[in-house]
């Protein structure tokens, strides 16, 4: 308990530490910080529309955060959550929009297990790669993220093209129904957070779960001891990839009603943000993502109402992991503490 | 024979210069990565190196009007970059993943602030006042055709990154300071018992690979173009990762891997013109990129697994 109010007070430490960066920046374009970042807090909260904006890019963040500190709980560093996104939202429009002659329950259900198994096998690839050739899952993840967005790129405004200007297919079957209107958030919300209690609950209180954490933290260990770290870090990859795959099918389904070309853009990366700053600890990167999707949502009314770009949003969050990484903030306190004990021997 | 004629378009002569030109970028980015894999850290971080460095081209070089200033500051920008990510990686234990894409973010994001708040555009930065790095014409290969066609009007850093190949090889394989720096990487409990300041050597590494970043930065804004485009890095920095575990970090064979991709990525170019979609034109230098590198390491490793066997037969 107190290890875990530590880490609150650490996370807390950089958010001020980077938000004053950020201040910085805006102090001199010549802006006032406490009115933007005042201005970002009340496009988040202060209206239902921006409410149930932060809500709606909530959603998908909660899982591509989990689905990156699930690979990382297993040792891999899986940048290719995007990709797993995109393929995923592609095989959700194309089972929502062919697929009619399912019954409708089981057309939500084909939709959801179509996106979690295409893109659990996109994720196989780099974690087959890693196991067993030891190639990168870091590059192989990135430059599939690119390829993964031409596919999608490509089918929709080929074969899957509804013939509108912009990319994007026609309209699939069967839509959750949104909860906040005029804003985006839907259903997909409940969803996307019994899946994640799901998800943890595996990784700390299941046998399965604990595997993939003893091969994260020492795989020769694992291997020594008789679990197969190979297998279990590609388990790890292909749920991971599964996660990504359900937050797609959830934009889809529930935000746009259709696949629209690059819909993805950056959910995957400030997923993997979120995990990163808190070290992939899946307790605390909800909240992360959460701060994250405040943000990201405030950002466009600070925009709007001062001077000050959105972009200084992301470059805020970019200072917040690059410190988050260090661990100096532990170093420190431990000195401290060591500094007294020292003086208290001295007395 | 129209099959025969489009392959004769596609394949000519032409195509070495467009394979070399796309592949410039990528072989400077490999070789900023590949000094500091000589010393065990994957500089994931090279991406948003590259960007910082083709942004700050940029910048001075249409402030100031000089090219060569341009192209120092972009070193220097790159420099400061890559000892950010040092001193967390050394001194503050960051993993260099995290602190790498951390890093990439951050590129991405202040480019894009600085664009907008200093130029005041968004996604695309060109004027004629950005003096581009020049390209150098040889008067005497003007009557030559061929050569005319293969070596004239060639960028000056073009042709400064085949001395720069060799010069790494050289400096990491024949002089003490390329020992140090391969023993810090291969094993650094001996270097430093053998007397040699492991973090010290890490430190410079990663200082010359920022630098190496810059310099392919100002490559690719003031060389290869002449403008700044949001994110125009394009994951080429990703690329010169896989080309240096192409190659194994050493310079010449991970130029090959670069020229490999480079060779795809103008091919690629080429056959859009002949009614393939572009998008399978786009993805296939990302896509050889990812078979290459996991063919070259199934080689390695089953080269070295039989090493091993040998050793266990004798």
């Amino acid at each position: 308990m107190k290890k875990s109010i530590q880490g609150i007070i650490k996370i807390l430490l950089i958010l001020i530490l980077s938000l004053s960066v950020g201040a910085i920046f805006i102090l001199a374009i010549g802006e006032n910080p406490l009115v933007a970042y005042t201005a970002l807090i009340k496009g988040a909260f202060g209206t239902k529309l921006g409410l149930g904006t932060t809500i709606a890019g909530f959603t998908p963040l909660l899982l591509t955060s989990i689905a990156f500190a699930v690979a990382a709980q297993a040792g891999a560093f899986n940048v290719g959550v995007e990709g797993e996104v995109i393929l995923g939202g592609i095989t959700a429009a194309y089972i929502g929009i062919n697929w009619g002659f399912l019954p409708v329950p089981a057309l939500y259900i084909a939709c959801f297990l179509g996106a979690m198994i295409v893109a659990g096998l996109w994720a196989f690839i780099p974690a087959y790669l890693r196991a067993y050739y030891n190639v990168s899952e870091v590059c192989v993840t990135i430059l599939m993220n690119t390829v993964a967005l031409y596919i999608g790129s490509y089918l929709v405004s080929g074969p899957m093209s509804a013939g509108t200007a912009n990319p994007q297919s026609d309209p699939v079957l069967v839509t959750l129904p949104k909860i906040m209107k005029p804003s985006a958030a839907n259903v997909g919300l409940f969803i996307a957070i019994i899946i994640v209690v799901l998800v943890v609950f595996m990784i700390y209180k299941t046998k399965w779960g604990y595997k993939i954490r003893a091969v994260g933290q020492n795989p020769f260990n694992a291997d020594y001891v008789g679990i197969s770290s190979k297998k279990v870090f590609i388990n790890a990859m292909i749920l991971s990839g599964m996660l990504g795959g359900i937050a797609g099918c959830i934009e889809v389904l529930g935000v746009h009603g259709y696949y629209l070309d690059n819909f993805a853009k950056d959910l995957g990366t400030n997923g993997m943000l979120s995990a990163l700053i808190v070290r992939s600890d899946m307790l605390f990167t909800p909240f992360i993502a959460f701060f994250i999707a405040v943000l990201k949502s405030g950002a466009m009314a600070m925009q709007q109402s001062t001077n000050v770009p959105k972009s200084i949003v992301d470059t805020v969050s970019a200072v917040f992991i690059i410190i988050a990484t260090m661990e100096f903030v532990i170093e420190f306190r431990k000195r401290s503490k060591l500094n007294k004990m020292a003086k208290g021997g001295n007395k | 024979m129209s099959i025969l004629e489009s392959v004769g378009k596609v394949f000519n002569l032409s195509l070495i210069y467009a394979t070399f030109r796309a592949s410039t970028p990528l072989i400077y980015a490999a070789l900023c990565a590949a000094i500091t894999q000589q010393a065990n850290i994957l500089n994931i971080g090279t991406e948003g190196i590259m960007l910082v460095g083709a942004f700050s081209a940029v910048a001075v070089s249409y402030f100031t009007g000089s090219w060569i200033l341009g192209v120092l500051v972009a070193m220097c920008m790159g420099a400061l970059i890559s000892m950010i990510m040092a001193v967390g990686h050394i001194k503050y234990n960051s993993e260099i993943c995290a602190i790498g894409m951390g890093i990439n973010l951050f590129a991405i994001a202040i480019t894009k602030f600085l664009l907008q708040t200093i130029f005041n555009t968004n996604g695309v930065f060109a004027s004629p006042d950005i003096v581009p790095i020049p390209r150098i014409h040889i008067g005497i290969f003007d009557k030559i055709g061929v050569l005319n066609s293969l070596f004239n009007d060639w960028c000056f850093t073009e042709w400064f990154v085949i001395i720069f190949i060799f010069l790494l090889q050289f400096v990491f394989y024949k002089t003490v300071w390329g020992l140090r720096l391969r023993a810090v990487g291969q094993l650094p409990q001996a270097a430093q018992t053998a007397g040699i300041k492991v973090n010290k050597i890490k430190y410079q590494a990663m200082l010359i690979s920022g630098m190496i970043g810059g310099l392919a930065g100002a490559h690719l804004s003031l060389g290869y173009s002449a403008q700044f485009v949001e994110n125009m890095t394009n994951s080429r920095g990703f690329m010169g990762v896989a080309a240096m575990y192409f190659g194994g970090a050493n310079p010449i064979l991970t130029s090959i891997g670069c020229l490999l991709f480079g060779f795809s990525d103008s091919v690629g170019a080429r056959l859009q013109a002949y009614g393939y979609p572009a998008q399978f034109v786009l993805m296939m230098p990302y896509i050889v990129t990812v078979i290459v590198l996991a063919v070259s390491m199934y080689i390695k490793l089953s080269s070295s697994k039989k090493r091993q066997s040998s050793l266990v037969n004798n």
